[in-house]
């Protein structure tokens, strides 16, 4: 029988790997929710009116999008867009020629992972280099982030510690304070070397064009302090319609994403450098990007492009905690992951259709998501999709259910298969070629089968 | 969720649905559940034509199975009477899943208003009956594993309320309480090796917790947290909440 | 790239269209982000004070406090803000050496960057800096300790109350204590591109 890619993936998670991504989103996942609880008095409502926000952002696009552009320009910006990951890479590649740039440093930004950015720059003679501590340890590895928020969570320090002495960045020493202090020193010449600085951004307000970045390490303000050129990729979801609805935004997303009241820099950028500075970005281009949004925001399942990339729904996953991210297969990792990467595959959705498939639907994600986004609904519409579009990578495994419904809706042949169910406890079930019991039989007992025995009784109660 | 739109419990008349485990596996279940509601002062029917709540296609994907299931539910579970499911699991897919499953069908009115009458029956007890303390005694020391499809109910307060208030009872805590016990459906077994993790974790959680008994208002869960136990030679007693109930009046 | 513009924009509509009705904008009471845990304060700068420590920043209220820190970290080398030197030259001791102009050619070469904060959140412990207020971005970044001066009137209770009044600048940072990863297996370690040493000074 066909096996599930990501239970098979489990199987072969090394123990130490599984056991720092357990340990480390079960601890950010306790901070949350001590620090959302403890401090407000209605965490929940919060949440639940973040999804309003960002769910008007959604259904409004069409007006808000044309606004912010005009915003963006009147502040100084130039604005572009990018129907297609293709378009986006050659958006920024136009950039730099124009300006005959070939350095560039990146800030974290996961649309940026989504179109394969640096791949392409590189391709075209461009060095495009990761300046968030974890991405560029990625970067250098030539790996992939495998959680959207801390993206080495698969990696510990010793594998990090021989990376850097393979790059050239000193003798082997894997304390966590020497690896950050020798990234500190490579990566600030980087920043005074680059003709550009590449973000993504957190939020856009709409009401007043101001781009949101939120960072811990700094990178972001390196970026917007040394090279004279600001790049932002932005996807078309990532609005907010007034400046205010950031205060709920912000609050919600340090404590999400990291259990801190606010992210260490929360940056506003609205234009290139005032006159008077004499560090920063003389331009700045804003790329919004489609890349399948559009697509998402079409179908029944658009609620997923409110989320805010806060990782919370990956740190409480019982699911992400036993695979870790690279058992998606994909950008997005995780719940939300498993809901937006096989939507964003467009024509290759059969390719990312099991990701939904890996869910006990426990509704955990639901629970902490600061833009409440019914993901156990959304993971739920995508099994049917899958079925309907006949996708055998999410079928394997599944028993089929057709046989079943019509058992279910004939009373006779249901209470006959009831009865019937109990030649089970004779057979030597153990022994049988089922795959669905086989599996259910290699790690837990069967109960005893006793179909019958509780309409019997209640048969018996009827005549007493 | 539809369960938040219903109209307060009048009669005393309920229509059971014990769900297709107490049908096939847990009878005893099933027998607790109609002596918790009697006891209760509800007269209980049971729906002879009754199957499934149509959960295992709607969850693995076949939606039209599972709508097939659903109607065969809507005609089976007529008039107005309250339905009690002894399952949060089974109850959630009758007041919420059948809704999603049936957005754009044209009976979807009749689906919604089975799942506006539709409770969990310890939900039932405290909410829908007003019942907040339990007589009788008994003497344990219980785990209530929180299944997951309770989450954003009031099943689980509602049977903390109970068990709390029964002589003799110490219900215990144990950690990560919101975490999945792996079970999932059909998830068990398209899954077995992320499930059974799952499982060992939950049950270790619950096993450093010392309970004599590990309890929950959904026998999913417990077949499989069981099962798993049992397979690894440390059988751990499980009991529905209902059964707990049932069997505290056995003790004035 | 109009054409990427016009499709974008046009799926967005047809995406949009068969919707029946569209979500509205909640209106929403800036009382539900409060920390409970946070009295008003009529003090703002004890507030800030307080919040600042809880993310390792440093809060001084006297030069004097600030050059002792200096001294004792043996940072000596530094920058700062022109407008403000004069105000502090003299209770710097002859061993700093202090420039006022900063040279992106070595960078780290400074051990401190002084410069003016625009504002504080005091229930966060932040500070605001924008880039018309700040006489060198790479001075209030590069250098291991940044002293951000501010004055007490330019406190915001918190984060909404800052929200409002916004100046118009093309980059306004909120700084929350120092620069920190825990990429590592979860370490926290602090500096790792900005500051590992924040420093609010209130004049």
């Amino acid at each position: 029988m066909a096996k599930q890619l990501i239970d098979q993936f489990a199987a072969t998670l090394p123990a130490d790997k599984r056991a720092s991504v357990y340990q480390s989103t079960k601890s950010t996942h306790e901070k949350r929710t001590k620090m959302l609880f403890d401090q407000f008095a209605e965490p929940n409502r919060l949440r639940a009116l973040a999804g309003e926000i960002k769910q008007h952002v959604l259904e409004h696009l069409d007006t808000l999008l044309p606004a912010v552009e005009a915003k963006l320009q009147a502040n100084g910006a130039r604005v572009h867009w990018a129907a297609t990951a293709e378009a986006a890479c050659t958006a920024v590649l136009r950039i730099m020629q124009a300006r005959g740039a070939t350095k560039m440093v990146k800030a974290k930004t996961m649309v940026s992972e989504e179109i394969a950015l640096a791949p392409f720059l590189e391709k075209h003679g461009i060095e495009a280099l990761e300046t968030d501590l974890g991405e560029f340890i990625v970067q250098i590895d030539h790996d992939h982030p495998s959680h959207i928020v801390r993206p080495i969570i698969h990696k510990n320090r010793r594998e990090i510690a021989t990376s850097f002495e393979r790059h050239g960045l000193g003798a082997y020493n894997d304390d966590p304070q020497t690896i950050t202090r020798r990234a500190r020193q490579f990566l600030r010449q980087k920043y005074l070397q680059a003709d550009v600085g590449l973000t993504g951004a957190n939020f856009v307000s709409a009401e007043s064009g101001r781009i949101v970045l939120v960072t811990n390490e700094g990178n972001s303000r390196f970026s917007l302090a040394a090279p004279p050129c600001h790049i932002v990729l932005v996807g078309i979801e990532k609005l907010v319609p007034r400046d205010r609805d950031l205060g709920l935004l912000l609050n919600l997303l340090a404590r999400s994403a990291t259990a801190q009241q606010l992210t260490v820099y929360t940056e506003f950028i609205s234009g290139p450098k005032s006159a008077a500075q004499p560090d920063g970005p003389e331009e700045m281009h804003v790329i919004f990007v489609d890349n399948g949004r559009t697509e998402v925001l079409a179908s029944e399942c658009r609620e997923i492009l409110r989320c805010i990339r806060c990782g919370a729904c990956m740190n409480v996953c019982p699911v992400y905690r036993q695979v870790s991210g690279h058992a998606y297969r994909s950008v997005y990792p995780g719940p939300v992951g498993a809901v937006l990467s096989p939507l964003l595959a467009g024509k290759k959705f059969p390719e990312l259709a099991d990701l939904p498939k890996a869910s006990s639907l426990c509704g955990a994600c639901h629970e902490v998501c600061p833009v409440n986004i019914p993901i156990p609904d959304l993971l739920l519409r995508l099994r049917d999709k899958a079925k309907r579009e006949g996708a055998r990578r999410a079928a394997a495994g599944t028993p089929p259910m057709g046989a079943w419904a019509l058992l279910a809706s004939q009373p006779a042949a249901w209470k006959a298969a009831l009865f019937g169910s109990k030649i089970i406890n004779y057979l030597p079930t153990k022994l049988l070629p089922v795959p669905p019991l086989r599996a259910w039989e290699d790690t837990r007992a069967l109960p005893e089968m006793r179909g019958g025995e509780f309409r019997k009784w209640m048969k018996g109660r009827k005549k007493s | 969720m539809l369960n938040a739109e219903r109209k307060p419990v009048t009669g005393k008349r309920v229509q059971l649905m014990a769900t297709c485990l107490c049908d096939a596996i847990y009878d005893d279940v099933g027998r607790a559940t109609v002596e918790v509601l009697e006891h209760a002062g509800c007269t209980v029917d049971f729906p002879e034509g009754q199957t499934c709540c149509g959960q295992p296609a709607f969850n693995g994907g076949d939606w039209a199975a599972a709508r097939k299931v659903v109607r065969h539910a809507v005609r089976t579970f007529t008039g107005e009477d309250p339905v009690i499911l002894p399952s949060g699991s089974c109850a959630a897919m009758l007041f919420h899943g059948a809704s999603l499953a049936f957005e754009h069908e044209p009976d979807r009115v009749e689906v919604e208003a089975l799942g506006r009458r539709t409770w969990e029956l310890i939900d039932f007890l405290v909410n829908g009956l007003g019942i907040t303390t339990w007589p009788g005694r008994f003497d344990a020391k219980i785990a209530l594993h929180r299944s997951c499809h309770t989450r954003g109910t009031e099943s689980i307060p509602a049977a903390l309320t109970l068990l709390r208030s029964i002589p003799g009872v110490e219900v215990v805590e144990f950690g990560e309480v919101e975490q999945c016990c792996g079970f999932g459906g059909t998830f068990s077994v398209s899954f077995p090796n992320i499930s059974t993790a799952m499982g060992t974790l939950k049950l270790a959680h619950l096993r450093a917790a010392q309970p004599d008994l590990l309890a929950s208002v959904d026998m999913s869960c417990l077949m499989h947290l069981g099962g798993l136990a049992a397979h690894e030679g440390k059988p751990v007693k499980i009991m529905h909440v209902a059964q707990i109930l049932r069997d505290a009046l056995k003790h004035p | 790239m109009s054409s990427d513009r016009d499709t974008i924009l046009a799926r967005v509509h047809g995406a949009l269209a068969p919707l029946a009705e569209r979500a509205p904008l909640p209106e929403w009471d800036l009382e539900l982000v409060h920390m409970r845990t946070i009295q008003p304060a009529t003090d703002l700068w004890a507030l800030f004070a307080e919040r600042l420590k809880l993310v390792n920043g440093t809060p001084l209220s006297a030069v004097a406090d600030l050059v002792a820190l200096l001294e004792q970290g043996r940072w000596r080398r530094g920058y700062c803000d022109p407008a403000l030197w004069p105000q502090f030259k003299d209770a710097f001791p002859a061993i700093f050496t202090v420039e006022t102009a900063f040279d992106r050619t070595r960078v780290d070469d400074y051990d401190f960057g002084i410069t003016a904060a625009t504002g504080a959140i005091a229930e966060t412990g932040t500070l605001v800096l924008t880039d018309q207020g700040t006489s060198s971005r790479l001075a209030a970044l590069a250098p291991w300790v940044h002293v951000a001066v501010l004055r007490r009137e330019q406190i915001h209770a918190d984060i909404s109350a800052a929200l409002a009044v916004m100046p118009a600048d093309p980059n306004i940072v909120w700084v929350t204590g120092p620069s920190k990863t825990a990429d590592v297996e979860g370490i926290l370690i602090e500096g790792v591109h900005g500051p590992g040493v924040q420093v609010a000074l209130l004049v």
